[in-house]
């Protein structure tokens, strides 16, 4: 008879374990047990920005104790996708850390909360906090900017017998010029640049030709534009000023640690601007900024600011406004900004800027001095990109792969790419 | 407590087979209602997390479904938009067929011929056993995919040796007419499990029968091919059903070395990678529910006909 008892109260035990791991798992904010709001703030990154976010955090929660923030972090790679899971389950986090690409996707299906009005956005540049509106209402506030530009390492540059272009009217020519100059000069030991098939890129390329990437829920691209692009990259291949296509596809595919740049293997390169701290701790080496080539008689560089991350919040949430408070004190609070410094991009807020401007490393004062000197010829931000975009780069690689590898003629590939791309932001 | 379980053995035994089959003394039912009790965490776990998420991607495999959004009713749209409208799914399922008919025979073959060599009886063979078992553990892991890229880059070590013959190698795992080959040769790398297998099937085989064709004058291939192959012919038919299945679900191996796009340029996107794209990346679950049902329809016809095939070809001892 006792083993019957033992077998009830272990099974009755089990049943217990089950009921509060099962607890555990639906509880979804609301209130902690110490009558304090919870509210869910969700992001993306490396161990050094957990570190500094969770620092953040806690300042936030000394001048706030009656909120609970509660940081939910993962890798880039699985950040969407514990996201959508999230959001599709009825369980989204309060506050939402998104990419540009990102915003509509979520904005478009209502899962997020109008922000103006709800978080101080005076010190945000119009145009850059524009990024995050759309049709009218403030989805999204972005966190700080990047301008896609080009990286050089001066001293590689120079070694090889070449001198620094002048970037304020340098070419494409002139840019593929130099890039096979300096291969051949160092006997193939450092490549002049390395391919890039980054939309921004692509972007910059139309816009000096008149181009749009996105008209609306459209391509603005035109196939011509697409063939003069991927001919510079045939013809770098051709000049030698980039490796062969399989080499060059191999680092397209790894971190910018591993980059031509990054291993001093190559001189140039094309990157968003917060790249340049990890490229010059990587090479060891100085490197700097410059604009990007144009194209002859083009009317504009078509350099442009992006946001770097965009705080959102959920529409579901059960706390707006501490949601909003929190978003707030990360956007405006120069304490905020003296722990995050440029991680987020360089601060969005001039006034946060300023503030934190004496503490940020060198890198980060030359990317600043950079994007003042560069200010006034920048077109506007691009508006956020339709539904579907976060598939863009890897569709624009693919059909440049299919190029530098002879599989398709340059026609057929701006055809194909046209029609996929238009398809998949359709939808 | 001890007692009472070493004594209900022995009662089962004893007890007559009850005529009318249903009726069962109080002491049973009770210990059956004991034993679901026990089994329900187990059932439950089984409905709430296997049974319902499957019944759901079925649903949802009729729908148009975005995660963020409700889910709407499209009929069989995504399995007709698969095979008439989507180049890349078939590329998929092109890609995902060459890897597994290369890769499995070859893994196999590769297995069992190290099985036959450790059978020799060497010594040290727990070692050697665990060495060449080692590959399997590690063989869908991020680090070796990460590794492979090292081994099979443009300046990876592949290329290294064959520049000491001057010979100037491709970027293999950057090139689309190679890069597929690699990650072939990454799963023939990993043949631990067959190979423990086999070894298992091989010690099974009495050594009588060897002796006794060696007296009748049998070499060693004819041995191989007259007694070893035959009686090992169902350990083969197991590993073969098994890495079939296996094979048709890889997915760390591309994603890792191709940075999760099955490039270049589409030549090692595999079935589970672009399932995996079109849900996660494109929030198009609907079609990517759907496509994970083709893949098991297509896993289980091929399987199927593994078995209906195997009548002819694998020779269970006892049976004629």
């Amino acid at each position: 008879m006792s083993s019957g008892k033992k077998m009830w109260s272990a099974t009755l035990l089990a049943t217990a374990v089950l009921a509060v791991t099962a607890a555990c798992g639906s509880d979804s904010g609301g209130e902690s047990a110490d009558g304090k709001v919870k509210v869910r703030f969700s992001y993306w990154g490396s161990d050094a920005r957990q570190k500094m976010t969770e620092e953040a955090i806690k300042k936030f929660e000394a001048k706030n104790p009656n909120i609970d923030i509660e940081g939910e972090f993962s890798d880039f790679g699985s950040y969407y996708e514990t996201l959508a899971t999230k959001v599709a389950g009825n369980d989204a986090p309060d506050v939402i850390t998104i990419e540009i690409r990102g915003l509509r996707e979520y904005a478009e299906r209502g899962a997020l909360a109008d922000l103006a009005g709800k978080v101080n956005a005076t010190d945000i540049d119009a145009k850059v906090l524009a990024t995050g509106a759309i049709d009218g209402k403030q989805y999204a506030i972005p966190t700080g900017v990047n301008a896609f530009s080009l990286v050089v390492n001066p001293d590689l540059v120079e070694k090889n017998g070449q001198k620094l272009p002048d970037d304020a009217k340098w070419t494409w020519e002139d840019y593929i010029d130099l890039a096979s100059k300096i291969t051949a000069e160092s006997g193939g030991k450092v490549f002049g640049t390395q391919q890039s098939f980054n939309p921004g890129y692509l972007e910059i390329f139309a816009a000096q030709r008149g181009e749009k990437f996105y008209q609306g829920n459209k391509l603005g691209i035109s196939p011509d534009t697409l063939k003069a692009w991927w001919s510079n990259m045939q013809t770098l291949i051709k000049t030698k000023g980039t490796p062969d296509a399989a080499k060059s596809v191999e680092i397209g595919a790894q971190s910018v640690d591993q980059s031509l740049l990054g291993t001093n293997t190559g001189a140039m390169g094309m990157w968003w601007s917060n790249q340049l701290g990890a490229i010059n701790k990587a090479s060891g080496q100085d490197v700097s900024l410059l604009r990007m080539p144009k194209a002859e008689g083009a009317a504009t560089g078509g350099m442009f600011l992006q946001p770097a991350m965009l705080y959102t919040a959920s529409s579901k949430s059960e706390h707006p406004a501490e949601a909003a408070k929190f978003i707030d004190f990360m956007i405006n609070d120069p304490e905020a900004g003296e722990i995050i410094l440029s991680d987020r991009g360089l601060p969005a807020s001039s006034k946060v800027l300023a503030a934190v401007k004496e503490k940020l490393p060198e890198t980060d004062i030359k990317t600043l001095d950079f994007i003042d000197e560069v200010r006034s010829e920048l077109s506007d931000p691009p508006a956020a990109p339709p539904k579907g975009a976060s598939g863009m780069e890897d569709i624009l690689t693919r059909y440049s792969e299919e190029i530098l590898f002879g599989r398709m003629t340059p026609d057929d590939a701006a055809q194909k790419f046209l029609t996929e791309a238009n398809a998949s932001i359709a939808g | 407590m001890a007692d009472s379980v070493a004594v209900k053995p022995l009662e089962a035994v004893t007890e007559p087979p009850r005529g009318g089959g249903h009726r069962s003394t109080k002491r049973s039912r009770r210990e059956a209602r004991a034993a679901y009790l026990f089994l329900a965490p187990w059932f439950a776990g089984l409905l709430v997390i296997t049974i319902g998420p499957i019944l759901a991607s079925l649903y949802l495999s009729f729908t148009d479904y975005s995660l963020l959004q409700e889910a709407e009713w499209v009929g069989f749209d995504n399995y007709v938009k698969m095979f008439t409208e989507d180049p890349r799914y078939i590329n998929s399922l092109k890609v995902t067929t060459i890897y597994v008919v290369v890769s499995v025979p070859l893994q196999l073959a590769f297995a069992l011929a190290l099985a036959l060599v450790l059978d020799r009886g060497l010594r040290g063979l727990a070692i050697y056993r665990s060495i060449f078992y080692l590959p399997s553990l590690l063989g869908g892991s991020v680090a070796i995919a990460i590794l492979w890229r090292k081994v099979f880059g443009a300046d990876g070590l592949v290329n290294a040796l064959l520049g000491a013959f001057g010979i100037q190698g491709p970027g293999w795992v950057g090139h689309p007419d190679y890069a597929l080959g690699t990650l072939i040769i990454l799963h023939v790398w990993t043949f631990g499990a067959p190979m423990i297998i086999f070894l298992a099937g091989l010690r099974q085989i009495p050594s009588s029968y060897y002796e006794a064709a060696a007296v009748d004058g049998a070499g060693p291939l004819r041995q191989f091919k007259s007694i070893t192959l035959p009686l090992l012919t169902p350990i083969i038919f197991f590993n073969l059903v098994l890495e079939i299945i296996k094979s048709f679900q890889s997915f760390t191996q591309s994603f890792i070395v191709s940075n999760g796009t099955g490039g270049p340029a589409d030549s090692t996107l595999f079935y589970t990678l672009y399932l995996y794209l079109n849900g996660f990346r494109d929030y198009d679950m609907g079609y990517a529910a759907a496509m994970a049902w083709v893949l098991l329809l297509i896993i289980a016809g091929l399987t199927g006909v593994n078995f209906l095939a195997s009548k002819y070809w694998v020779f269970y001892g006892d049976t004629k």
